[in-house]
């Protein structure tokens, strides 16, 4: 007997379990906002599920090219004058 | 019914279902772990589509196969019972043609994890959410396996 496969919902065994398809887990939303910054709680390489991103594979940017993104950032109103001066400061250094 | 139901797709070369699996399914039932509801076997065509397919006389009961086929897909062909799209898949979606390779056979079982129930309420009951859910995959349940050997007393 000829049988159309029906499209079901996903769920976890305690409940419905979110699902990002496509879009950024809130783990990856932290890694991406604080690039600087160290992961939290990273286990040691080859430990379970996550995946590190190597040093070198992040794209090097100049300082120009951060000052020209904070001022798009000021300018679309993303960050305060206060906070593009403080970051401003800290990519002089 | 009141468990979580898993959806278990298991994919043979020939279309039977181990007895093996149902002995153990039945134990567990006896249990009181798990509640096997329905097995469904079906048949990948080269053309994608899927066909139902009767078991083996006395590998299952004879009736087998009709709730999971009315829960899985519409066997008439109406409009409920669409093809997989990458909508449906953005969220979240899934099918049996998704599960199923083409030009195989899978046995798709029902289970109801009976047991689970009373965490799933608790879970509930505490305003927990839950976050991830997932099974520790082959390589890290032994690494698992040596830790716990490594923290045991004594």
């Amino acid at each position: 007997m000829l049988l159309v496969p029906r499209q079901l919902r996903r769920a976890g065994l305690t409940g419905d379990v979110p699902y990002y398809g496509g879009r950024f887990t809130p783990a990856q939303a932290y890694a991406a906002s604080h690039p600087s910054a160290s992961a939290p709680a990273a286990p040691p390489s080859g430990s379970l599920g996550r995946t590190v991103v190597p040093e070198a594979a992040k794209p090097a940017r100049s300082p120009e090219d951060t000052l020209r993104t904070l001022e798009r950032l000021r300018e679309d109103g993303v960050i305060t004058p206060e906070e593009y001066d403080d970051l401003r400061s800290r990519t002089a250094t | 019914m009141t468990g979580p139901v898993q959806v278990l797709v298991v994919g043979f070369e020939q279309p039977h279902f181990s007895g093996e699996v149902l002995a153990e399914l039945t134990r567990l039932r006896a249990a009181g772990i798990v509640n096997l509801l329905d097995v469904l076997v079906v048949t990948r065509e080269a053309d994608g589509h899927l066909e139902t397919v009767t078991p083996p006389p006395g590998e299952l009961p004879e009736d087998s196969g009709r709730l999971a086929a009315a829960l899985l897909g519409a066997a008439d062909g109406s409009a409920d019972g669409a093809a997989s799209t990458a909508s449906a898949k953005e969220h979240g979606q899934w099918s049996l043609a998704d599960a199923v390779p083409i030009g195989t056979t899978a046995a798709v079982a029902l289970i109801e994890h009976t047991w689970a129930e009373p965490l799933r309420a608790a879970v509930a009951r505490s305003g927990g959410a839950p976050l991830e859910e997932t099974w520790l995959a082959r390589e890290d349940s032994e690494r698992l396996q040596s830790l716990l050997a490594d923290h045991a007393p004594g």
